[in-house]
Parts: C-alpha cells; sequence; structure tokens
C-alpha cells in the first residue's frame, strides 16, 4: 500500500529512465518496422480471402459477433472432448490477452493519450494493473508449461502431423515444419512471460532505495518474489540497473518480433479464427451449400472458385487434430484427413496467391501435384460430419468436400463404380439399380395393404427410402415397421412407385443436378399428397427432407421412427408384452445423433422395452460412422484399409457380455452386419434394428397371420 | 477434322414384364430407356481424341430414333460432343440393324466425317450387325470390336487391337476414313451429370427427315423382322453330388420324378 506521502502521479513506472536519446530512438524505429510487418502482413493476408468468391458469411454482424465472442470467451469448443488441454488454454488465452491489453494500455497512454496531456497510468490503477499483469502472466506459463508437457510427454498421435494422404517421400509428406513451428511458438512466448518476470524484478532490485517503488513492491508480487531471489544471490541496484536495461532490450525485441510474425505464422490463428467462428454456418452440418444449378460452372475446382470465408477457413486452423481424430476415414487408413486437406488448402493457398498480383492462370485444387488435394483422398469422405462437430474453430470440412465432388462430378471423372448407380438414380430414381416397378414390392409380403398416399389422404406419409425399400435385409425392418404401424392403428400411407430416393447422399456425392430435380420431383409430388406428418425410418432421408427440403419449397414436418415408437408406446398404442432380456449397446446413426442431436428417442425406446443398455465408449454426438455415407455405400473398399464397420464392431466386442448391436438405420445396418461377421463376432452378439426389437417386444415377429390383433399378439408372446 | 458417333437408345428390362398385344416386343411400360452401354464407350473415344488434339476436332453424335431417344443423344452431347443429328420417320419404327445403316449412310455421305464409331452392339437386340453393315454401304474399310486405338485427327490411317477368339489379339493398321465399331473395355468412360444432360439442351441438334437425306420409307425396308418374342418356359439344373451310388440313386429319383412315378 502507498500512504498519502506520495502523489499519486509519482507512482508509475518510468518507462524509459537512463535510456540515452539514441535508445529511444533506436527503439521507436523497431516498434514502428514491426508494426509495419504486422500490417503489410494482415493486409496481404486479407487481400488473399478477398481473392475468393463473396460469401456473405459475417452478416447479420452483430449476431454472429456476439455468439463468437461468446465462444471464445467460454472456450467451449476448445474444451470439448478436451477438458485439460481446453482450460489450459483458456489459461493462456486469458494471460495473453490482459498482458497484451495491458501493454497496449501502456503505450496508449505514453504515446497517444500522454503527449495529449492525459495520464491514467499512475496511482491506484497502476497498482491494480500491476497485480493483474502478474497473474495473467503466471497463467500464462502455467498454461504454456503444459502444452510443453503435453507436446512431448503426452505424444498425442493427433499432434504428430503424420498424413495419410501421402506416402513417405512426397515432396508434401513432410510436416515436421509444423512441429517446428509450434515448439517454437511455445518457446518464444513463455521466453517473453519469463524475462517479463525477470524486468519486473530486476526493476525492483535496481530501484530498492526509492521509497516509493519500494514501498508498493508487492504490487508485483512475483517479479519481488524474485527480487528477494536476486538480492538473496547478491545483486545490488547498480547490477539490477544493468540487468535491466539488458533484460528491456532483449524482452522488448522479442515481443515486437512476435508481434511482426503474427500474420506469417501459426500465431494469425488468434485472429482468423475468430472469423471463422464468426462466419460457420451453424446448418454447415445438416445442408449442403445451396447452389444454382443453371450456373455456367458449378463446384469448386480452382482456388477461385472458393469462397472467400472458406479461404479464411484455411487459415484459422489450429491443428489441434480433433477433427482427425473423429474422421472415421482417417481411422480406416484411408487417404482423408480432414485436418490435412484444410492444411493442404492453406499451402496451395500461400505457394499461390500470396503474390500481389492473382495468379495469371486458375490455380487448380484437385489433382495429383504438389499439395494438390487428391480425388481419392475427397471420395473417401463418409459425409458424417464428425469433423464440423468438433472443429473447436468453425471449419466446414464437410460441405468443402462436397463442393469439390461437385466439381469432379461435373467432370465426369470419378471412382468407375459410382457411375452405375448415379445412372440408375438419374434413370430410376434409386441408387439400387432396380425399376421403379420394383420399389414397392415389399409390401407384397404383408398381409395386409398400405394405403397408397397419393390416392388418399393418410395421417403419416411414410417415405421408405431406398436401402429399406430394396435390401433385402432391411425389408424385413421395413415389413416389421409396417406391422407395428398396422398393429398401432396408425393411418398410414406411402408412395408405392413414385417414391424417388430423398437424395441425401446423392447430395453429398457431388450430383448436385441430379439432386436438386429429385428434391424438386419429390416436393411436387409431396404436395399433391395429403397427409398431416411424414415418418421415415432412414435417417439420410430425414435429414433431407427436414433440412433440406425447406430450401426448395418442401416445408414438412418429419419424424424419425424412432421418435414415433416413442411416443406410440408411451401413449400406449404398441403395447409390448413381452420382456427383452438382452444386454444392448446402441450405434447411434451419424444422420440422426450427430447431425439432428436426436439420441434420445432411440434411447427412450431401449428404456421403454427394458433393455439393458450399455453405451459404446464413442456415442451421442461422437459416434463413430458406420462408412456408408456421402456415397461410400456404393463404393468399394480398397485392400489396404480398415472399414469404419469393422472398427466399430470391434468397440463394440469391447462390452462384455453383449446380446445386441442395436442400430437404427437402414445403411448401418447392412454396414454393421458386415462389420460383426468381419471381425468374427457373429457368434458374439447379433445386430438388430430397433424397430425389429419394437417388433419382437410386441409379439409380432414370426406369426405374420392376417387379422392379427392384439391379443393374438400377446397369445404369440406367451407361447414364445 | 470430324469423328461421327452413331448411338442407340435402348431399353432395359424389368424383372417382371408383359408382352405387346402383337407378341412382338415386350410392352414398353416395363422397360427403361438408357444410352447403349456400347455407346458410353465409343463417344468416350471420339472424346479422348478430341481432347488429345486440344479439342481440334469435331465429334458428332447420330442417333435415329424418335423425340425420346432426344435422352440419349443428350447423355452423348452433355459428355462434350459438339453437336447432335436425330433422324426418325415413323416407318422406322421396325427398322432392323441393315436399315439403320441405310439411314446412318446417308448422314455419312452428309457429314463426311474422317472416322465414324459405333457401339460393337447394343445391349437390347444385340446383334452387332450395324457399324458392319454401314461400312459396307459406304464401302468403307471397318473393324469390329476395337479394344484399342491409336488415332489422332489428320491421320491417314489408325493402328487398332481387336481380340478374337481363344484369347488371341490382333493389331492391324486401317486406312481412313473408317468405321469401328468400339468394344466394352477401351477406355473409362466419363459420368454425364443431370446438369450437365440439361445444359446440352443448349447445344445445336439437327432433326432429319428420311425427306432430307433424300430416302423414301421404301429405301429402308428392314433386311428382317421379328415374329414373335417370348420367353422360353425355364429349364431346371441340378448339379448332382456324391459318391457314384449316391449320384445313381439322385438321377434315378429324378427320373422317377419326371417320369410321374
Ligand atoms: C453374346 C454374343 C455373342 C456373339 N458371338 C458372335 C460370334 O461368335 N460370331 C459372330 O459373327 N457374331 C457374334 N455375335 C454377333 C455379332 O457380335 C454382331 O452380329 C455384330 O457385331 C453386328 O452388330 P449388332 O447388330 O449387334 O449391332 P447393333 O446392335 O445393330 O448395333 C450396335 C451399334 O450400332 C449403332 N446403332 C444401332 N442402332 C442405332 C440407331 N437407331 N441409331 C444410331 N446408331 C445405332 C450404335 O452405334 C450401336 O452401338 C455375338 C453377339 C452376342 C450378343
Ligand atoms: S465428414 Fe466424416 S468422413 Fe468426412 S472428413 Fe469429416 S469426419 Fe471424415
Ligand atoms: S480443422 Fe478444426 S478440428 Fe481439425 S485440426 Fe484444424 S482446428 Fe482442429
Amino acid at each position: 500500500m502507498f500512504s498519502s506521502d506520495y502523489d499519486p502521479e509519482n507512482i508509475t513506472r518510468i518507462l524509459f529512465r537512463d535510456f540515452p536519446t539514441w535508445m529511444l530512438i533506436v527503439f521507436y524505429i523497431v516498434a514502428v518496422i514491426a508494426i509495419g510487418v504486422f500490417l503489410y502482413g494482415v493486409w496481404a493476408q486479407i487481400r488473399k480471402y478477398r481473392r475468393g468468391v463473396r460469401s456473405g458469411a459475417w452478416t447479420p454482424f452483430w449476431p454472429r459477433f456476439r455468439n463468437m465472442v461468446g465462444t471464445v470467451l467460454s472456450h467451449r469448443t476448445v474444451k470439448r472432448r478436451a477438458r485439460m488441454a481446453g482450460s489450459m488454454h483458456a489459461w493462456i488465452f486469458y494471460g495473453f490477452t490482459l498482458l497484451f491489453i495491458g501493454t497496449s494500455l501502456i503505450t496508449l497512454d505514453q504515446d497517444i493519450t500522454g503527449p495529449l496531456g492525459f495520464h491514467f497510468w499512475y496511482g491506484w490503477f497502476y497498482l491494480v494493473f500491476g497485480i493483474v499483469m502478474d497473474v495473467a502472466g503466471v497463467a500464462l506459463i502455467v498454461g504454456l508449461l503444459y502444452m510443453m508437457y503435453r507436446r512431448k510427454w503426452l505424444a498425442l498421435p493427433k499432434l504428430d502431423y503424420t498424413r495419410p494422404d501421402r506416402e513417405p517421400g512426397d515432396p508434401d509428406y513432410d510436416r515436421s515444419g509444423y512441429r517446428r513451428e509450434d515448439w517454437a511458438f511455445l518457446w518464444t512466448l513463455i521466453i517473453i512471460a519469463i524475462t517479463g518476470f525477470l524486468l519486473e524484478a530486476s526493476r525492483v532490485v535496481w530501484l530498492q532505495n526509492e521509497a516509493i517503488v519500494w514501498d508498493v513492491r508487492w504490487h508485483a508480487p512475483v517479479g519481488t518474489a524474485i527480487a528477494y531471489v536476486m538480492m538473496g544471490l547478491g545483486l545490488g541496484p547498480e547490477g539490477g540497473g544493468d540487468l535491466r536495461m539488458g533484460l528491456w532490450w532483449f524482452h522488448g525485441i522479442l515481443a515486437l518480433t512476435f508481434i511482426a510474425l503474427v500474420p506469417y505464422t501459426k500465431v494469425m490463428h488468434i485472429f482468423t479464427t475468430l472469423g471463422s467462428l464468426m462466419a460457420r454456418d451453424p446448418e454447415g452440418k445438416r445442408r449442403m451449400p445451396s447452389v444454382d444449378v443453371d450456373a455456367e460452372h458449378i463446384g469448386v475446382s480452382h482456388f477461385s472458385d472458393f469462397t472467400d470465408k472458406y479461404l479464411l477457413q484455411f487459415d484459422a486452423c489450429t491443428k489441434c487434430g480433433k477433427c482427425h481424430e473423429a474422421c472415421p476415414a482417417r481411422a480406416g487408413d484411408y487417404p482423408l484427413s480432414p485436418r490435412d486437406l484444410v492444411l493442404t488448402l492453406r499451402e496451395l493457398a500461400n505457394d499461390t496467391q500470396w503474390k500481389s498480383a492473382p495468379p495469371a492462370e486458375p490455380v487448380r485444387v484437385i489433382g495429383e501435384g504438389v499439395n494438390m488435394v487428391r480425388p481419392e483422398t475427397l471420395w473417401s469422405c463418409r459425409t458424417c460430419a464428425a469433423c464440423i462437430e468438433i472443429c473447436p474453430v468453425g471449419i466446414e470440412h464437410l460441405p468443402m468436400i462436397v463442393e469439390m465432388r461437385r466439381a469432379l462430378v461435373e467432370e465426369g471423372e470419378f471412382d468407375p463404380m459410382l457411375q452405375p448407380t448415379l445412372r440408375s438414380l438419374q434413370k430410376s430414381g434409386n441408387s439400387l439399380g432396380e425399376s421403379k416397378r420394383k420399389r414397392p414390392r415389399w409390401t407384397r409380403k404383408l398381409d395386409f395393404e398400405i394405403k397408397d398416399a397419393r390416392k388418399e389422404p393418410v395421417d403419416v406419409l411414410w417415405y421408405v427410402g431406398d436401402y429399406a425399400s430394396f435390401d433385402p435385409r432391411s425389408q424385413k425392418v421395413t415389413i416389421a415397421f409396417a406391422r407395428i404401424l398396422n398393429a398401432a392403428g396408425v393411418s398410414f400411407g406411402i408412395l408405392y412407385e413414385d417414391e424417388q430416393t430423398a437424395g441425401n447422399d446423392v447430395r453429398r456425392v457431388g450430383e448436385e443436378g441430379l439432386f436438386q430435380a429429385l428434391a424438386e420431383a419429390n416436393i411436387e409430388l409431396l404436395d399433391s399428397c395429403e397427409f398431416k406428418t411424414i415418418v421415415t425410418t432412414d435417417p439420410h432421408t430425414y435429414n433431407t427432407i427436414k433440412n433440406e427440403y425447406p430450401e426448395f419449397g418442401g416445408n414438412y414436418t418429419i419424424e424419425h421412427a424412432s421418435m414415433m415408437l416413442e411416443r406410440l408406446i408411451r401413449e400406449g398404442k404398441i403395447p409390448t408384452p413381452v420382456e427383452l432380456d438382452y444386454r444392448v449397446t446402441f450405434h447411434d446413426p451419424c444422420h440422426l445423433g450427430r447431425i439432428n442431436g436426436d439420441v434420445e428417442p432411440p434411447r427412450q425406446v431401449m428404456g421403454q422395452l427394458g433393455l439393458d443398455l450399455v453405451e459404446l465408449p464413442r456415442n451421442r454426438d461422437n459416434s463413430f460412422c458406420c462408412g456408408a455415407g456421402g456415397g461410400r455405400i456404393w463404393l468399394g473398399d480398397p485392400p489396404d484399409t480398415k472399414k469404419p464397420a469393422e472398427l466399430r464392431a470391434a468397440e463394440a466386442a469391447g462390452i462384455g457380455g453383449l446380446d445386441v448391436l442395436v442400430v437404427n438405420c437402414p445403411k448401418c445396418l447392412n454396414m454393421m452386419e458386415d462389420g460383426v461377421k468381419g471381425t468374427g463376432n457373429e457368434d458374439n452378439f447379433r445386430v438388430m434394428e430397433l424397430i425389429e426389437l419394437v417388433e419382437e417386444a410386441m409379439g409380432l415377429s414370426d406369426d405374420p397371420a392376417p387379422d392379427e390383433d392384439d391379443e393374438t399378439a400377446s397369445e404369440t408372446a406367451a407361447s414364445a | 477434322m470430324k469423328i461421327l458417333v452413331t448411338v442407340k437408345q435402348v431399353a432395359a428390362l424389368d424383372d417382371e414384364f408383359e408382352m405387346r398385344d402383337d407378341g412382338r416386343d415386350v410392352d414398353e411400360d416395363f422397360f427403361e430407356e438408357d444410352l447403349n452401354e456400347f455407346d458410353h464407350y465409343s463417344v468416350e473415344e471420339a472424346l479422348l481424341i478430341k481432347e488429345a488434339a486440344g479439342d481440334d476436332a469435331e465429334v458428332v453424335i447420330v442417333t435415329v430414333g424418335d423425340e425420346d431417344t432426344d435422352d440419349a443423344l443428350r447423355t452423348a452431347l452433355a459428355k462434350g460432343a459438339d453437336r447432335g443429328i436425330r433422324v426418325w420417320d415413323d416407318s422406322l419404327a421396325d427398322a432392323d440393324g441393315v436399315a439403320i445403316a441405310r439411314v446412318l449412310a446417308k448422314v455419312v455421305e452428309r457429314e463426311q466425317p474422317d472416322m465414324v464409331f459405333t457401339g460393337a452392339q447394343s445391349s437390347d437386340f444385340g446383334s452387332a450387325v450395324t457399324g458392319m453393315a454401314l461400312a459396307g454401304l459406304m464401302g468403307w474399310p471397318h473393324a469390329a470390336v476395337v479394344c484399342a486405338l491409336e488415332y489422332s485427327p489428320g491421320d491417314n490411317t489408325a493402328t487398332l487391337r481387336r481380340e478374337l477368339e481363344g484369347g488371341l489379339e490382333e493389331i492391324m493398321t486401317i486406312r481412313c476414313p473408317a468405321v469401328l465399331s468400339i468394344q466394352l473395355g477401351i477406355n473409362e468412360p466419363r459420368y454425364a451429370s443431370l446438369r450437365g444432360i440439361k445444359q446440352a439442351k443448349q447445344k445445336p441438334v439437327d432433326e432429319l427427315t428420311l425427306d432430307d437425306l433424300g430416302l423414301s420409307a421404301d429405301s429402308i425396308a428392314p433386311a428382317s423382322r421379328v415374329r414373335r418374342m417370348y420367353a422360353p418356359e425355364k429349364g431346371q439344373a441340378e448339379l448332382i453330388t456324391g459318391s457314384a451310388a449316391e449320384q445313381a440313386s439322385r438321377l434315378a429319383e429324378i427320373i422317377k420324378e419326371l417320369r410321374g412315378m
């Protein structure tokens, strides 16, 4: 505390005391150069982003700004699935921000308001400031030390930057430069922080005989503690003065260099991530970017096709590896990691877009060249959205991938296995190469008629979907669902031959023209029918009708089967007399759980059926894709890869005493059955659709007797 | 420099179908139309030659068919061909490969291409006649079922490879202009996106009648006529396995069964 003996105006730090004029001049020259280099870098980066197509992604500005500030201050996205690292990052963030604000205040006082005759950096303000700066410095150092420990001793595989999309020996394989940059960043920052404290300490030693300084020394508690150590080691005021001068220059030059390098190094993430978070499309995982299919050219094949938002996002990636860790393609050794995709594009942008004049020829981004995105990388994606979901800085890898696929589809050059599928979709609206006429053929196995929603009004229009209509294994589930709805007395109908695929996978594979044609035809058909709600067993269909059809004028209330079943059971419309004594686990479908957040309905149904549910290690929003999405179900798996479904089956096998792996999607059913067989688990547990479990609990399973009513259902159950 | 590619819209049969009332074809409600599988390859081959020559060649697509066959034409145009020609007259409804070839011959005379590609055969009727008949009518050199080709626009000859019976292959040089019928697998055809097919509507398509080509309905009389089309009764087959004695007793059983004993 300072007594009233002192004029508070004198309680401040004499910044440049003992500095000869030439030193001051040199300092200001260095500072101006550093700021100039910084500003040039910022401008050059912005110039790079502005070469993209205008996205308008930052409007409306203020709500987006508020949202971004909330995310940054809470560090919500950074802490997700990485509590410790996230908290430590928050310490670094707050420490650094406070120190930065502190230094800026000094500059403000010294160089801007001061010369105008207004000083504020003295007295009480100065003393509180001192304590806050010390706390911030400690937080920064602790955070940085943890990060050093994390990199060195935790040795997380996601931080070693080994890329799956290149072979050792390729000119762009080596990413050790990133690792060196990480270390340089940590060391620079920690040295700046430590020399800051030493500088503080040396000043206390140097000015120990000035009461006005000494009396308030504990307002710089860390510095003062260090000062006692220095004095204990025999440092006197004179030595302290010399040390202060040396450290002052060292600390100052290092800090200025750091500032100058911000826009050229990973440090830029402190700005780019803010821009990326603001531009983030909250629907990005549900709805692929809309596009005018009559435009001369669609999709992204060259840099000039990217929007400014994506160009900024390439620079926003912090290489944290969360997406790399979550990606099922990467986990299966496919040549894709969402992080490496973003970094590849960043590097290619820096190679080609940095110069003051835009490149004379458009720069192609897809191809076999250095830092180009390989087509097989793009085709490896499952469009499971695990990457977007977890990216702390709002990067939208999935839409980028779909945009690049669109260009490949327009060029007509891609995996030959995909062609028959797309041609079948063009011709007959399904992906299985079947005729339209065959679509409702599964209904022949029923002992009742399903209403034709094209011809009569129904309460519930059931959008069956491709796999559910044609795939023999899924047909069993489809039939089960029909029986359940029938037994529950629901007034429901289907579109028979006229139903076509809703188009979720068509859009994600990049065939946008076909997707829009399908969407328009389906909407026209739906609008000509009379119904209250839509239901589907297929999460892909659910997602697209719910989130993508509104763009084309199709606004419907749609439920996934799990929600409808939960309600019907709760309302007592579905009696479940058969007790199911199974230990089960649940594989969340990406398009239901992570993408639409509907994680509870299937679990509620399992609860209603009295099943013993043990969660998989990765569940809900962190569920691991079965590998079917984004058209991958139509493509073969190269021999040197691991199928995501097998990785998932192995995960389920880790749960002891499991009876059933429950899935809730026709494609998951198909993939997971293969996965269970492929891992040799078919004798250990079964794969069942949730709907099949409901059917079994109702006692409907093996007795398709005509005119079955509740009584016969429970009789069957009793005898079962 | 011009390459002419003839393409056909074929019918893909549903697994359950009914015959037309006259019993000479399948009821058209029961098939879906598509570009002949082979023609994807012949179009691709022409486009590859064009692209290798820095687009210094025109690829013209010809089809003989009614309005519905525009889809096939558009698919080929969407892939990158420059323009199309569609010839139709109701008298062509029963045309066979030779009749089609007569029409195509007139188109070839009109267009004077440096090279003509056809598919080796059509995936619905599979008679593999049209291309070779066309060559015959024109009196041009020809090669059927070509599975590799080296040719650049302006060359006087082309070098090609054909697969023969018994696993043999032959390499031959052919004088141009020539008619080549293209085999599956000669290349990897590109995909025509639906957007591309729609946009191909802007590409020029000449719609010609027999008159325009100086033909009369009589001059294109088919060389053959389908009398009846039907699904033959399904035979049965069973692989008999086991020891000689077991096989013999199973055989005896079958004979008894068939004789109704
Ligand atoms: C399984 C099989 C085995 C065979 N084995 C032999 C054999 O061993 N020996 C033998 O001599 N023959 C054999 N053939 C038949 C032989 O391959 C064909 O007869 C011959 O190649 C003639 O062609 P095509 O009549 O099938 O062609 P078409 O089906 O008449 O013609 C196909 C091509 O002609 C063009 N074309 C057809 N219609 C039109 C139209 N409307 N407009 C524009 N262009 C059109 C297209 O380019 C099309 O791709 C076999 C055929 C098959 C299916
Ligand atoms: S969507 Fe899924 S598969 Fe595709 S890059 Fe992202 S995490 Fe990987
Ligand atoms: S893209 Fe996002 S999640 Fe992936 S490494 Fe970069 S910052 Fe992390």
